[in-house]
């Protein structure tokens, strides 16, 4: 089937450099407006984005997040090196969090990244190996939600 | 009502971005949690909040917010200056605190 990819780039994400977190949605955020994507998907994916992109910086050592933009969707994947999520379920519960004191005090922290991304993505997928890393694979549908 | 409105009229010093400063305002926000801006601020909306790091500027940024106001005396970090200037996001502050900001932005018709 034709599945054309009107733009691919990958951005690396870099473990505890706090006040660099942010760089990579932001350039994703600028890619997709050129892709002419409509603005509530655009929103939805830089929520998603910083997000997953934060949970990076805070809690591994290193990342890449990469991104292809579709006629009808925009894919996201964010793949890192660090501790993994042991206990998934636990980690998708709204305020749990296992952020360090420093991370909190800047605000960071408040144990709603994974939820948030999951109300901001159509489909999302999780995967981890504690001592390795977390893959996530985030799917938005541009036009409006296909919920189900 | 403008950024540029609501700084004069609370008597808000401008730190970076004044050139973005005509944008409207629809509403506002007050959090020290980023991702509960991320998730509750609305387009438009002013951000009130005693953070001053550079990381601010990215969810601003993201969440297509009007305005940074820190509040509380603090003085934004020189790079949150930078990356706010960077970003074309307004930078305001204010040695109230957010408490009296956010009652002030109300008093003024933000809401």
């Amino acid at each position: 089937m034709d599945d054309p990819v009107l733009a691919h780039q990958e951005f690396p994400i870099l473990g505890r450099a706090y006040f660099l977190g942010g760089r990579a949605s932001t350039s994703v955020k600028r890619v997709l407006s050129d892709c002419g994507v409509d603005a509530e998907t655009i929103r939805r994916v830089s929520v998603a984005c910083y997000e997953a992109e934060m949970n990076v910086v805070l809690h591994a050592r290193s990342g890449y997040l990469s991104l292809d933009v579709h006629p009808d969707r925009v894919v996201l994947g964010i793949v890192d090196r660090g501790p993994g999520i042991e206990d998934i379920e636990l980690a998708m519960t709204p305020g749990w969090s296992s952020a360090t004191e420093e991370a909190r005090a800047l605000g960071f922290g408040a144990g709603m990244g994974l939820p948030n991304i999951k109300e901001q993505a159509d489909e999302m997928r999780i995967e981890s190996t504690a001592g390795e890393g977390v893959r996530l694979l985030l799917t938005f549908y541009t036009g409006g939600r296909q919920d189900g | 009502m403008t950024v540029a409105q609501a700084a004069e009229r609370l008597g808000l010093s401008v730190h970076a971005a004044d050139g973005a400063i005509d944008s409207a305002i629809t509403g506002a926000v007050v959090s020290d949690l980023l991702s509960y801006v991320m998730a509750n601020g609305k387009r438009g909306n002013m951000w009130v909040t005693i953070q001053t790091h550079s990381n601010l500027v990215a969810v601003a940024a993201l969440g297509g917010l009007s305005a940074i106001v820190i509040a509380g005396g603090f003085e934004p970090a020189d790079d949150t200056v930078a990356r706010a200037e960077e970003e074309g996001i307004p930078l305001l502050a204010s040695a109230d605190a957010a408490y009296t900001v956010a009652g002030k932005l109300w008093e003024i018709g933000v809401r």
